[in-house]
């Protein structure tokens, strides 16, 4: 299988905190990879370095063969991107921010038939900051796939939503799986990873703790549910190191 | 190409959705000059003068859109698109963040030429407006002004932490810029102490300029405020293209 995101040997600290250490990850093409970790593990840093929003201190990053700081501007042609928090002007529709998405990108998916995919196209001309809760987070699926990206990275989806709405997210998720696009997701949720995750990463203080499928992450706990297992691989001190 | 002309119409278009450009930068002028004129009329500037009042004024008050979207409007744009992290969300596109901020450049800058030409239709139409001196001058030393006050509006929007200091940064150069550099309140009525005190804003030179240039007096004697205007430039945009926080 080709590899789509390559990651060898990230570091990244924080005057003397070490955010991440030594991590490691190969993502094959078509595949969903989650990265977990209680706040302040480390994923959004993971993240930020991999995308070249934040700088590494060492280590090296591939998406789709390329360097994502040097070629910043071809990559992200091919890479769909939401972050954590909505990234949104206060008074814009959907429709429009649709379009502004659109005109960023050289080729670019119709907006209105991902929309209408996405069961929005009856909103668009509704101001972003009016929709739902899983409303909002299907209209970034919509705005990461405009580019008819390969690789997708989703900073905690459903984070905030209700159990139908998340249902609604993960079900577009796996269209996208269909489709055999690569997703890099974050998520807190360990049902959600169970029916998403072909494989998932556990940090923990920064550093990976374990690597590998749901499926092995239960079979090397001595617990039998992924959530049990989860909190087992996570226990320790349970600080929380605001990062 | 394509991508600046539609963020230039969306975001104008969510820039009059807001409603305060058009109130400040578009009416206020307008209303300005209408107070102006039919205050002062048709009569000289002092006696024996060769322009009215109000020909006097006239540079003055096509700085109030130049101020409003200037030191008012961009500031509180740039950190509200920081703080919303739109800036960061374009660093993982194929376009540059530095473009939003040039649409938003280009927004305010529309706001003042269309404030200047509705000033100046204003003033012909109902007030027998003339402009005394010649065109391409006065619209040089308008574009000097303008950039010198957008160059203050990136730097104070750019490096302000967040968007509760940028807004108050953003008050403390707008209020007192639009009420005593003469923009408003006309310079030339003030108490000589008040002149004095106004004369410090960078906005009270930027308006000596267009006064001199509106009514044809000899440029030579707007040497220091066309070198005001860009130092402050020079300062404001070396400033911003070192600092700038896009996140």
């Amino acid at each position: 299988m080709e590899t789509t995101i390559e990651v060898k040997e990230l570091c990244k600290s924080y005057a003397q905190i070490k955010a991440i250490e030594n991590i490691n990850i190969s993502i094959c093409r078509g595949e969903v990879f989650g990265l977990l970790g209680a706040n302040g593990a480390g994923k959004s840093t993971a993240i930020e370095c991999i995308l070249g929003t934040k700088k590494q201190d060492s280590g090296t990053v591939s998406i789709l063969g390329m360097n994502p700081k040097k070629n910043r501007k071809k990559l992200f042609e091919r890479v769909g991107v939401q972050f954590q928090e909505a990234n949104y002007q206060e008074k814009i529709r959907v429709d429009e921010l649709c379009e502004v998405t659109a005109s960023l990108y050289k080729n670019t998916l119709d907006y209105g038939v991902l929309l209408e995919q996405f069961g929005l196209y009856e909103k668009s001309k509704s101001l972003v900051s009016e929709l739902s809760g899983g409303q909002k987070q299907r209209l970034f699926i919509v705005l990461a796939l405009i580019p008819d990206p390969e690789v997708v990275f989703l900073d905690e989806l459903t984070t905030g939503l209700d159990a139908r709405a998340r249902r609604e997210v993960w079900r577009s998720l796996s269209q996208l799986k269909e489709k055999g696009i690569t997703i890099l997701l974050t998520s807190h949720f360990m049902d959600e990873v169970e029916t998403l995750c072909d494989r998932i990463m556990i940090l923990k203080n920064g550093e990976s703790i374990f690597c590998g499928s749901v499926k092995e992450a239960v079979e090397a706990s001595p617990y039998e549910k992924f959530e049990d297992a989860y909190l087992w691989y996570t226990d320790g001190e349970g600080e929380y190191e605001n990062i | 190409m394509k991508t600046f002309k539609t963020l230039l119409k969306t975001e104008g278009k969510l820039s009059l959705r807001g409603l305060d450009m058009f109130i400040f930068a578009i009416c206020m002028p307008i209303v300005v000059v209408i107070i102006l004129g039919a205050v002062f009329g048709d009569k000289p500037a002092f006696d024996g003068a060769e322009y009215t009042f109000l020909e006097q004024s006239f540079g003055a008050v096509s700085t109030i859109a130049i101020c409003a979207g200037g030191v008012m409007g961009l500031p509180l744009v740039v950190s509200d698109y920081r703080s919303r992290k739109i800036l960061k969300r374009f660093k993982v596109t194929p376009t540059d963040p530095a473009l939003i901020l040039a649409v938003q450049v280009a927004i305010y800058a529309l706001y003042s030429l269309a404030s200047l030409i509705l000033v100046y239709a204003t003033g012909a139409l109902f007030f027998g407006f003339q402009l005394k001196g010649s065109l391409l001058p006065f619209l040089g030393a308008y574009l000097l002004v303008m950039l010198s006050m957008f160059s203050i509006g990136v730097l104070v929007g750019g490096i302000a932490p967040n968007t509760k200091i940028a807004g108050a940064a953003a008050s403390l150069l707008y209020f007192p810029m639009l009420i005593f550099s003469g923009a408003t309140l006309p310079y030339e009525v003030m108490p000589s102490a008040f002149q004095k005190a106004a004369d410090i804003l960078p906005l009270t030179q930027g308006i000596k300029l267009l006064k001199a240039a509106s009514l044809g007096l000899p440029m030579n004697r707007v040497f220091i405020p066309i070198m005001v205007m860009i130092v402050i430039a020079v300062i404001c945009i070396s400033i911003s293209l070192r600092f700038f926080k896009w996140e």
